[in-house]
């Protein structure tokens, strides 16, 4: 600084005594750190309690958040299961004459058991069909009057093809069997003259839907995460909002002579106080929501026994884990960025 | 205690400055008022104290402090040192008036026992003993200043920094509100008022610094009155107008 009055000594005595004096403020001060996170924890707490209608808000807007979490999450893990369900549907029919033998057929079913890729082979004879016919359209009494017709029953054995369903591990790999049906002598022999195998129809229209099933999930991953981020906006904009309204008083504190942890800390914890609160709520919503849905789901033929098991069991600590470490996370975040603006100053 | 020399600071995008080469000196144990209309600069030189605003030239030294050296590091340790109140008060509304003068304490690290002891004594002097667990809302505002004042000596600062102080009081509680900070200056403390009120200035006829467009232009060491101008100093002679009323009487 120019202008100064003092001679060269002095100013030396004057920064010396600056130093000691600024050692001995900081020593005197006895940071006692435990007893200064209980102050900050309990001044939260009180600040929880005293603000309780921005603390609501700011819960609830928290609790929105992680639900769309959760629903986004069970979403995806439902289209994944509906996507893989379909796939299993994927099955090859291969029609034969109605008059191959039995033996034929089960010769027929061990030879395609052996590529590596065939999972299982149900063989169904042409009386096994006629039967199955029957018990289909049991409550239809005018049809089961006409199946039941002798005549009727000899043309439909004579025409209804026998069949073999093939599950296979890859669907996308069907060229081995493929190779089997059209060309081993024992298949071509017997294969219907007028029903060609299905592989390629019935794959088509599945591979179709859980395409579909893959573009709803990923949709829905990509709607989820861009709710997530507008909702922690709302939940980063009601916390500044509040402490906005707070900043005579982070002012006040400053003057006091408070550091920024002590200032910082209470609103931090208020905050992650509403982060726990909301993480418990929306746990607790989550599951009664999942119990609700889960029958509807599972007779949609949607496998959910490994996540019903998960939630029925001591995992279930986990998702309210979960969901209390992600509000508390989003809560102490939006606080510590909204706060340090009045800090700076 | 309190040391500027040639103080100038402009704010930017301001064409005059806030402070212009201001030079004072106050000792300890000093009760001092700072006089002046507003943007004259008294607020600009209560913040350079408080450490809120830094000089462009100048060196300000406080306590033994070259306000130079206090980094923002240091920051918080040097205003626990002073005791700052306010025209407006600015109390923590959600927090009684107990917890606000603890507050000052707490946040210097005092153990819970000592600050169960310290706050009774200081809300004593004060005389707000009996309000200790209402919030400042339930307050007069000369009890909230009184507050203000609780906190801001709880930690015995050597300084006591009052920016108008009396501002937003009525006549008698203004009184009452000087009449304590006097109580503190008599206990060793140094008094730095901040002040429109002629009437207060001229009641106490302390040392009076009066400041006009960032400088300044008196400085009266003793028997000091409110004049925003700087004419020739006048003291009150209450005889002596007493007298002239008397012979105006007999002259009548």
């Amino acid at each position: 600084m120019s202008k100064s009055t003092k001679s060269k000594a002095e100013l030396k005595k004057l920064q010396r005594n600056t130093r000691r004096n600024l050692r001995r403020m900081v020593k005197d001060s006895h940071p006692h750190y435990a007893l200064t996170a209980g102050r900050i924890f309990k001044y939260g707490l009180y600040s929880f309690g005293r603000n309780i209608w921005l603390s609501i808000a700011a819960t609830l807007v928290m609790i929105i958040t992680l639900l769309i979490l959760f629903s986004t999450t069970l979403a995806s893990i439902v289209l994944s299961q509906a996507a893989d369900a379909m796939r299993e549907k994927i099955d090859i029919t291969i029609s034969l004459q109605s008059s191959t033998p039995t033996e034929t057929l089960k010769s027929m079913s061990d030879t395609l058991r052996q590529d590596p890729n065939v999972k299982t082979v149900i063989m169904s004879t042409a009386e096994e069909g006629y039967e199955r016919s029957l018990q289909e359209n049991a409550d239809n009494e005018e049809l089961m009057n006409v199946l039941q017709d002798d005549d009727m029953k000899a043309i439909m054995l004579n025409t209804m093809p026998a069949t073999l369903r093939i599950r296979v591990f890859d669907v996308d790999n069907l060229s081995s069997i493929q190779n089997i049906v059209e060309h081993d002598e024992s298949f071509t022999e017997f294969i219907h003259p007028e029903i060609p195998p299905t592989y390629d129809v019935n794959r088509l229209e599945i591979e179709t839907i859980t395409s579909w099933a893959n573009v709803a999930k990923n949709g829905g991953l990509i709607l989820g995460g861009i709710f997530l981020v507008i909702s922690t906006l709302v939940i980063f904009n009601t916390i500044r909002m509040s402490i906005f309204s707070r900043r005579e008083e982070i002012y006040m504190m400053k003057l006091v002579g408070a550091d920024g942890s002590f200032i910082r800390g209470p609103f931090i914890v208020e905050a992650g106080l509403c982060g726990i609160i909301s993480g418990i709520i929306a746990a607790s919503l989550s599951l009664l929501s999942f119990n609700l849905i889960e029958p509807g789901l599972t007779s949609y033929g949607i496998n959910l026994t490994t996540l019903t098991s998960l939630l029925h069991s001591s995992w279930l600590v986990f998702l309210y884990a979960i969901m209390i470490i992600l509000g508390v996370i989003i809560g102490a975040t939006s606080a510590r960025l909204a706060i340090q603006k009045y800090l700076d100053n | 205690m309190i040391l500027f020399e040639h103080v100038s600071k402009t704010y930017p995008g301001d064409k005059n400055p806030a402070l212009k080469d201001v030079s004072i000196q106050i000792s300890p144990n000093e009760f001092v008022f700072l006089v002046g209309k507003s943007g004259a600069g008294k607020s600009t030189l209560i913040k350079m104290i408080t450490k809120e605003e830094s000089p462009d030239t100048g060196r300000i030294v406080i306590g033994g402090i070259d306000l130079d050296y206090v980094t923002p590091r240091y920051i918080p340790y040097y205003r626990r040192r002073l005791g700052v109140v306010f025209q407006d008060f600015k109390l923590l509304p959600r927090r009684t008036v107990y917890e606000n003068v603890a507050f000052a304490l707490e946040i210097a690290g005092m153990s819970s026992k000592d600050i169960s002891n310290t706050v009774p004594k200081v809300l004593e002097l004060v005389g707000l003993l009996d309000k200790a667990h209402k919030f400042p809302d339930n307050l007069s505002g000369g009890e909230q200043q009184r507050v203000s004042i609780a906190r801001s000596i709880a930690r015995q600062p050597k300084i006591l920094i009052a920016d108008e102080p009396t501002g937003n009081l009525d006549k008698l509680t203004r009184r009452e509100i000087i009449d304590l900070l006097q109580k503190i200056n008599a206990f060793g403390t140094t008094v730095l008022v901040t002040t429109h009120d002629e009437t207060i200035v001229n009641y106490l006829q302390k040392r009076v610094i009066t400041m006009k467009d960032g400088a300044i232009i008196s400085d009266q060491k003793d028997r000091g009155i409110y004049k925003l101008e700087n004419k020739p100093k006048l003291t009150l002679k209450k005889p002596l107008r007493r007298k002239t009323l008397k012979q105006r009487r007999t002259n009548v």
